[in-house]
């Protein structure tokens, strides 16, 4: 089957009855945690975990994608109303959005974040359909030591591209590889650090850490937080931009898709790094940078676009090598592996209705989220007048049950629970959780296919420098400077840290 | 400034939150991960090392406890050396401890009270203790909230949870 044939049958999955239903329901549910403080796409993600174990692996992959992208597009609802980020990738949107918002502009920024989260989401996907096929192909082609080199690179490249402090991340790098050694050893079933506990054979469940890590920290710090949310309501007829608003937006969305199609590919905190840098970009090349900051459009269009660019871009690396390059595809990769699927490089050959019923569910979902969120972001708005300390117990107890079901362990709660106060602490004290997560997730795949070649080549670790290691390392290089000189350009590590703080 | 505000009595500090200097805090956070770097190597160096062309299932954990522990170990010096004496972070919020204990409350009864009950009692200590709400909404609530786990998880999915003392 060429590709247009297999897209054409990803589309006879995702236009089923079924296909639809669960796209639906992830979009919707991805946007209402995109628009609560407090949850993000991954928790989201997790607490609908359970509902795909009952579903064919290409549905259940299907809603879960909906929710990561669902909850981007939600995300910009409350930076533009409430100047309250639904999830971090929103922070820019604040500085601008709701500057528009407190003009009376509220109804044309929310219409051109969803147009170019549209245009950004569209043309990722096409990326990912065209760029993962051959990639896969090439992977499929390389070796252990190739893998190994590829994996480090990412976990090198976190760290480079990390907000934070490059100590600090490093440091959640190797604990996350550590946590990753728990449990039975892959190569000898040996045993390690389990002390005796049959739960822990298995390793940390990755769902649990996840949840604890991000959901209930997050909970935690949100609940020292004391101000009430007071939300822009705009009305419906006032949601039509103007000419001019469109004709200042296009540029900006042209720019930030390609900004977010290349960040996308980057491991790290590439929704976050590539709005920033989106911003930087389009104040750069405005010819009225001054009113940046005071309600400009091309501040809320270009950092949307780019956010949304990325998370098709994001698959990729997930598909195609299966290496998340963000904790939500960790959790996209953890819940196909539950599924039976393997992501990497044979997926496209052994379950190729799993990628182009993904692909095709990708572009519907992204039409469905442009319907869905404009007329009812009244509703949406609404959600917030929910109190906070109302939701904290509905999220945790729904938090409880999906982390629970994944394994039918207390065990698992328990890990919950303590990685949620450790990751308060650490989030305290400026370290980062991603980089931990997104290590534990490829530190058992590391460690594999180091002690493989190194068996395979007789002991020599002049295998990590073959031919095609070394291809893989100069582009992968090539990259990463090209976009360390984009992002060092723009200036988006200082306009992180101001608009940051700011917003 | 008059004498009879000079005089007056000092407002005792409230006891929470408490506001840890960030030096203190951060070297004390350092001090955790570099002892969990120590204790992976201990527990490592029991296992079989192999040899480094062929590394054993000790190898990778010894030395990602031995990195740890020394970036840990830079991190604690960097924040003793360069950290603002005056920075500090708030720990021990009223509400996050609240819900903290809750949350550790739940692992421990979770099988013997059973789900529904544990999560019920829960969501109730939580809408009381945080959301300031009356015991019998706060018990409303919770009754709700539980009866539309069981429909959802348990009548719609199918999950089997804990049934405990129900």
């Amino acid at each position: 089957m060429t590709g247009f044939d297999q897209l054409i049958a990803g589309f006879s999955v995702a236009l089923s009855l079924k296909g639809l239903l669960y796209c639906f329901i992830g979009c919707l549910w991805g946007t209402i945690v995109g628009v609560l403080p407090g949850l993000g796409p991954l928790a989201g993600m997790t607490l609908l975990l359970p509902l795909t174990f009952g579903l064919d692996p290409t549905i259940g992959i299907i809603m879960l994608t909906g929710i990561f992208y669902g909850a981007m597009y939600g995300g910009s609802t409350t930076s533009i109303l409430v100047r309250i980020p639904g999830e971090a990738a929103s922070v820019v949107t604040c500085i601008d959005g709701y500057e528009m918002a407190r003009q009376g502009r509220a109804g044309p920024a929310l219409m051109i974040a969803a147009i170019g989260s549209f245009v950004g989401g569209t043309f990722s996907i096409l990326g990912l359909m065209f760029i993962a096929p051959p990639l896969a192909k090439v992977m499929i082609a390389i070796g252990p030591s190739v893998e190994v080199v590829l994996i480090l690179l990412a976990l090198g490249v976190i760290s480079v591209v990390s907000a934070g402090s490059r100590i600090k991340t490093a440091t959640m790098l190797v604990l996350g590889l550590l946590l990753g050694t728990i449990g039975l050893d892959n190569l000898t079933g040996t045993a390690r650090f389990t002390f005796g506990n049959a739960n822990l054979a298995g390793g940390l469940s990755f769902t649990a850490l996840a949840i604890g890590l991000f959901g209930v920290s997050e909970i935690l710090i949100n609940l020292e937080k004391t101000e009430a949310i007071k939300a822009i309501r705009p009305k419906l007829r006032e949601l039509v931009p103007r000419w001019k608003d469109l004709r200042d937006s296009a540029p900006a969305v042209g720019r930030a898709s390609i900004i977010g199609f290349i960040f996308g590919i980057i491991p790290g905190v590439s929704h976050v790094v590539a709005t920033f840098v989106s911003y930087a970009v389009e104040k750069r090349f405005s010819a009225h940078p001054e009113e940046f900051g005071k309600g400009a459009i091309a501040g809320v269009a270009g950092p949307e676009t780019a956010n949304n660019a990325v998370t098709g871009t994001a698959m990729i690396p997930l598909l195609a090598l299966g290496i998340p390059s963000i904790p939500a595809t960790a959790l996209l990769l953890s819940a196909l592996t539950i599924h039976g699927v393997q992501p990497g490089p044979l997926l496209l050959t052994d379950h190729p209705e799993v990628f182009w019923g993904l692909v095709a569910s990708m572009y519907i979902g992204n039409v469905m989220l442009l319907i869905l969120n404009l007329p009812l972001v009244g509703i949406f708005v609404n959600l917030l007048r929910i109190p906070y300390a109302w939701l904290v117990p509905i999220i945790l107890i729904v938090s409880i049950i999906g982390v629970y079901s994944v394994n039918f362990s207390v065990a698992d709660i328990w890990i919950m629970v303590l990685s949620g106060g450790a990751g308060y602490l650490l989030r305290k004290f400026g370290y980062e959780m991603a980089p931990m997560l997104l290590a534990l997730v490829l530190g058992d795949r590391l460690e594999e296919n180091f002690r493989l070649a190194l068996t395979m080549s007789g002991g020599s670790y002049a295998t990590f420098a073959d031919k095609a290691s070394i291809i893989v390392l100069t582009a992968t290089v090539g990259l990463l400077l090209t976009v360390q000189a984009l992002a060092w350009a723009f200036g988006y590590r200082k306009s992180f840290a101001d608009e940051a703080e700011g917003a | 400034m008059s004498e009879g505000s000079d005089t007056a009595p000092v407002a005792a500090a409230p006891l929470l939150p408490r506001a840890v200097r960030v030096r203190r805090g951060g070297v004390a956070m350092a001090c955790i991960l570099l002892l969990i770097g120590l204790v992976f190597v201990w527990q490592a160096s029991l296992l079989d090392f192999g040899g480094l062309g062929l590394p054993g299932p000790g190898f990778f954990p010894l030395a990602l406890g031995a990195i740890l522990g020394a970036t840990s170990a830079v991190i604690g010096l960097a924040c003793w050396r360069e950290s603002d004496e005056e920075q500090t972070v708030e720990l021990g919020h009223y509400d996050v401890l609240v819900v903290f204990v809750a949350l550790l409350a739940v692992p421990t009864v979770f099988e013997w009270l059973g789900a529904y009950l544990t999560l019920g009692l829960f969501g109730a200590a939580l809408l009381i203790l945080i959301a300031r709400t009356s015991l019998w909404l706060a018990v409303l609530a919770a009754v709700i909230a539980m009866a539309g786990c069981w429909f959802f998880f348990q009548l719609l999915l199918g999950l089997q949870l804990p049934a405990g003392l129900l």
